[in-house]
């Protein structure tokens, strides 16, 4: 099978368990085992050719131009993990299905279980390291997923976080050294950099990118100091945890370093770093997990001990060392996916993990004790399993090992952490399974179903069986694995059970005869332990998070505190700075343009916007005087681009002032009419320096600009001469919008959209609860004028309404070819129907509204999009415009084009959104105005309007409520 | 007949212009807003409507170019002036008259900007209640 369906595989299956969990919790579990199965099959199919020493490649071109290629290989290295994780899946897919209880959703479970398989899977099939970075962070995520599977657990949660917080953290680290090392190398292929390690040590940037990939590497597995996540992220179900913490997750910090193992390693760099990290880990890990009461917690960090081990031994650089870190990988994954397995059990059937609960287990459960003690000794070293001879190995290399120059710290370090694993190796039998039998367990124990101990007994075989014969059994595969590691080449001794009298074996001896002296004086030790003051990871963590936030905060907050004003100065003295800037340093050349003389209109035009703009700063604390003057300075730009020849943009403007006016007339409605100076004098004066530095700034820019021409040739000249053989429209701003730059159009309409939506549920979130009340209570600051709705403004608006919708076809019309178009046409229609709801109020016309906005606006982008499409089956990209010319009698030829539907589609977008927007705005006053609950639910949706009942009666204003309450008092009262 | 035509042109554009000038005379020299609410309506009826009449006149007399946008301008001209004019006069009274000040309307209504809560709307509502029942 090709590597690349291998690694997708589990993502293709992850789908099943999730359907097919309605059809019952075996069917989950079978249809993800026998997705799990499938891709181990084709895994092991090509095994045969991998331990000929073939390499299997498939290659897909995903991003060339990225140097991101969807890249797969299996050598000895990938075959060996993706085995462990296939294979080890499969085991815990079956361990689960007996493991979870039914209230478990199964479901999800086997989803991230699959999902997370095939990203681990991914990570080692990979020859890209780009295409390793995604699988990286895919397992960060799906194991944030797997992590936090109990999400009603707040340590299950937390832990989740950490993980995700951790691992994440060092994955964006391994990024940046990763695209350092494709820098070096020149390609991100793995077998290509594998090829260039001369390269890549003599390079200076060999030292940062080593410490970012280690960072990467250790966070993942959990190596000093980023080992406390690895205990929190035992809050999961057993299954996760022992699928996480003995094959998957944590290891693929090894395979990494295990993978570039021949180009970064055999530099003094490389083995002071990652060999005294993975020496200490192992230390310190061991050292907890002799004090840890829960199961899990201990054997979380007699995990973090054993990678700890094979850290060093691959950060010894030596081809011993690679055999060996290779070799306790496998016992490793075999022995502690065993040992959480009967953690689990034990969990399962006492209801406790707690050591100082348990003990005497051995009579009750003795299935699960002979696994456990198998497993667990293994761990500790006992000759004959599979945990002796790769800890001999490892015993072995530091016994030969100089630190510093030093002889003997290595060997001793190593040895003192040997005995410590072999404490807690003993501790867990001890102190779980022998000594007597208790009477108070919380739950009365036995021995589980077959289904639950029969994955953990598969992997003790396994054990067992590699520690007699190991050369039999993980020979050949372990040959292929270490092989990959050094690079080819490699001269492997046969792994034996009998070395002789060699040091290794002394120290062996010396750590299990120490280990059982340790645990003999156990009790004494831990008081002297919870006696000493040591940091407590999770309050570190959380210390750090919390200042982190807190920074962060400070820092969001002092630039975004939610005052326009702060915003606006931020921006403007950056624009201001980065202006002065780039005028300061860069070039500019004479003017080259004459000045266009200036005409009286001009200069009129010119002198009352001076004078509009000015008395805007003069008069701007009363609001509705400040709102005129803007829309004079609104109007003499509109004027001014008539002038200048721009109708479109003429149009455009005018209706957007007239919308903005009446807008903001609705906004004004509930604040106060006289804005009151807020900040003090000095700060106003700064401010006013800063708007008139911007101003002139801005100014002398455009001057700057207008008086010189364009330093490169601009995008007009090209709309100008294809606006009509392209486009079909003379119009040059039409069909820039429409067809030219439609996407960015069509992109404009859905925001456009979205805009009213949110502003329809802001307003809407304010009609109900505390708000409400608020809006209610509210009465208006000025004294309001009777007569609201004028008779000669409702015939007049009534008798507009008409011509100014037609106004709106022409222009939506004629809008290809000349002034105009969908946007500007929309604009009109809106203000047309504006003029109703102003002249008649908002309940009159919102009872005769017959079409929903929220469906203009989504009808006007589903226009312009099926426009868009139908560009496709002409064989064409999406949105490309097309155009004929018609005659249909007794009119004239006329030219259609499809650009006309992408266009509807904008102008039904406006109209919705527009009058959304201001219904809205308008409802709040009326609330205001009304304060009658539930009315706000009749008011907007025409079928709402319907189940209330007789709707003008229900939305009538307050006084027609007033005058009907008064006729109808007699019929009320009875 | 061009002469004729030529002749009529300009005392259109000359009435025009000075209903223009006496209107904006007029709202820098009449003493309070009520009165000077006269002048810029006079000036945007018939003084614009001249000239846009005018420019009708020349466009189809003398470039054969029957233009119909002046009258369309026109017609929103005197549909919208008035109804400024109500307005303006309308905020007026809202903010410096008080009703006692102010002469009765007929009948036995009051002026309808000081009636509370008077809304035209509410009662067609009331209306279409009434037809419906």
């Amino acid at each position: 099978m090709s590597p690349a369906l291998i690694a997708a595989l589990p993502f293709l299956g992850s789908l099943l368990p999730a359907l097919l969990i309605r059809t019952g919790r075996s069917h989950a579990a079978i249809s993800a085992g026998v997705i799990s199965g499938l891709a181990l099959l084709g895994l092991l199919l090509n095994a045969p050719a991998i331990l000929r020493g073939e390499v299997i490649t498939a290659r897909f071109d995903w991003l060339p131009w990225l140097g991101l290629n969807a890249n797969f290989m299996i050598d000895g290295l990938g075959l060996l993990f993706a085995s462990l994780i296939l294979g080890i899946g499969l085991l815990i897919i079956l361990y689960a299905r007996f493991y979870l209880s039914k209230d478990d959703p199964v479901g999800q479970f086997y989803t991230y279980l699959l999902l997370f398989q095939g990203a681990m899977v991914g990570i080692v099939l990979s020859d890209n390291i780009l295409l390793l970075l995604i699988f990286w962070e895919l397992t960060s995520l799906s194991s944030f997923l797997l992590i936090g599977y109990w999400k009603h657990l707040p340590e299950g949660r937390q832990g989740a976080r950490m993980a995700l917080t951790v691992t994440g953290l060092g994955g964006l680290s391994m990024i940046a050294g990763m695209l350092i090392l494709g820098n070096i190398a020149g390609s991100y292929d793995i077998s290509a950099i594998l090829q260039s390690k001369e390269a890549i040590q003599a390079s200076p940037y060999y030292l940062p990118a080593l410490i970012l990939i280690l960072g990467g590497a250790f966070t993942k597995s959990a190596q000093f100091p980023f080992h406390f996540w690895l205990p929190h992220a035992m809050a999961a179900p057993t299954p996760v945890s022992a699928y996480l913490h003995s094959a998957t997750m944590v290891k693929a910090g090894l395979f990494l370093m295990a993978r570039l193992w021949p180009v970064l390693s055999g530099t003094p760099e490389w083995f002071y770093i990652v060999a005294t990290t993975g020496l200490v880990t192992m230390l310190v890990g061991a050292k907890i997990a002799i004090f840890k009461d829960d199961l899990k917690a201990l054997l979380a960090f007699s995990t973090v001990s054993h990678l700890g081990l094979i850290t060093f031994l691959l950060g010894l650089g030596t081809e011993a060392g690679a055999v060996a870190a290779v070799f306790h990988i496998i016992n490793h994954a075999t022995f502690k996916a065993a040992l959480f397995m009967s953690a689990g059990i034990v969990d399962h059937e006492t209801h406790t993990r707690d050591i100082k609960r348990l003990g005497g287990l051995r009579h009750l459960m003795p299935v699960t004790f002979t696994i456990a003690t198998v497993a667990a000794l293994s761990m500790a070293g006992i000759p004959l399993l599979n945990g002796f001879l790769s800890k001999e190995m490892m015993l072995e290399e530091a016994s030969h090992t100089l630190w510093a120059g030093n002889g003997w710290i290595v060997p001793a370090l190593a040895a003192i952490a040997a005995l410590f694993s072999a404490t807690y190796s003993f501790r867990y039998i001890a102190h779980a399974f022998l000594g007597p039998v208790r009477d108070d367990y919380p739950h009365k124990p036995h021995d589980p179903g077959f289904g639950m101990w029969a994955a953990p007994a598969f992997l003790v075989v396994l054990v067992v069986a590699i520690g007699i014969m190991p050369m039999t059994f993980a020979g050949p595969i372990l040959e292929a694995a270490a092989n990959a590691v050094v690079g080819g080449g490699l001269h492997m001794h046969p792994v034996k059970l009998w070395h002789g009298f060699t040091p290794a074996l002394w120290m062996s001896v010396f750590a299990v005869v120490g280990g059982l002296v340790v645990l003999g004086q156990h009790r004494r030790l831990e008081a002297l332990w919870l006696a000493t003051p040591r940091p407590e990871a999770k309050a570190v963590f959380d210390a750090l998070v919390g200042a982190c936030v807190r920074g962060a905060t400070r820092f969001t907050s002092a630039l975004h505190n939610g005052s326009m004003a702060r915003y606006l100065l931020i921006f403007v003295l950056a624009a201001l700075a980065a202006g002065i800037w780039a005028w300061t340093t860069g070039e500019q050349g004479p003017p080259t343009r004459a000045m266009l003389p200036i005409t009286p209109v001009a200069a009129a035009a010119w002198v009352t916007l001076l004078v509009a703009t000015g008395c805007v700063v003069a008069y701007h604390r009363n609001r509705l005087l400040a709102l005129v003057l803007i829309s004079i300075v609104g109007l003499i730009v509109s004027l001014s681009f008539v002038y200048l020849s721009a109708p479109d943009l003429a149009l455009t403007q005018i209706s957007v002032e007239v919308v903005t006016a009446v807008l903001m007339l609705l906004a004004l409605n509930f604040l106060p009419k006289i804005t009151q100076p807020e900040t003090r004098l000095i700060k106003r004066r700064f401010d006013a320096l800063v708007a008139v530095a911007g101003g002139l700034g801005t100014g002398l820019l455009i001057y700057a600009l207008m008086v010189r021409d364009f330093a490169f040739p601009t995008m007009s000249e090209y709309h100008l001469a294809n606006s009509y053989k392209l486009g079909g429209g003379t119009n040059v701003v039409n069909v820039i919008l429409v067809d030219f730059r439609g996407y960015d159009t069509f992109g404009e309409v859905i925001v456009l959209g979205i805009a009213a939506l949110v502003i329809f549920a802001l307003t809407e979130a304010l009609l109900t609860g505390a708000s409400s009340r608020k809006l209610i209570a509210w009465r208006p600051d000025v004294a309001r004028a009777g007569d609201k709705h004028p008779l000669m403004l409702l015939v007049a608006t009534r008798v507009m309404m008409p011509i100014a919708l037609m106004m709106a076809v022409f222009i939506f019309l004629r809008g290809h070819n000349l002034p105009g178009g969908g946007f500007i046409a929309g604009l009109v229609a809106a203000i047309a129907l504006v003029m109703q709801y102003m002249a008649s109020g908002f309940a009159w016309t919102q009872a005769r509204q017959k079409v929903y906005y929220h469906v203009l606006i989504a009808l006007g982008v589903l226009a312009a999009g099926i426009t868009g499409i139908g560009a496709l089956f002409n064989g064409l990209p999406f949105l490309t415009s097309d155009f004929g010319y018609f005659r249909i009698p007794p009119f004239e030829k006329f030219e259609l084009a499809t650009a006309m539907g992408f266009d509807l589609g904008v102008f039904l977008g406006v109209v919705g959104s527009v009058m959304l927007a201001l219904g809205g705005l308008s409802r709040l006053a009326r609330r205001a105005a009304v304060g009658d609950e539930g009315f706000h639910v009749v008011a907007e949706k025409p079928e709402a309007r319907e189940m209330a009942g007789h709707v003008p009666r229900e939305v009538g204003l307050a006084g027609a409520m007033l005058r009907r309450q008064r006729k109808d008092g007699s019929e009320e009262g009875i | 007949m061009e002469l004729f035509w030529e002749i009529v042109i300009s005392a259109l554009m000359v009435i025009g212009g000075v209903f223009g000038l006496v209107g904006s005379y007029g709202l820098v020299k009449l003493p309070d807003p009520m009165t000077r609410l006269h002048a810029p309506t006079k000036a945007t009826t018939v003084g614009v409507g001249s000239v846009l009449i005018a420019s009708m006149l020349y466009f189809a007399v003398f470039r054969d170019d029957l233009s119909l946008h002046e009258l369309m301008i026109t017609l929103f001209l005197f549909l919208t002036a008035p109804i400024t004019a109500h307005f303006i006069a309308k905020a007026n009274m809202h903010r410096d008259w008080k009703a006692e000040d102010l002469p009765r309307p007929q009948g036995d209504g009051q002026w309808a900007i000081y009636e509370i809560d008077s809304d035209t709307s509410a009662e067609e509502l009331d209306e279409a209640e009434e037809a419906e029942s």
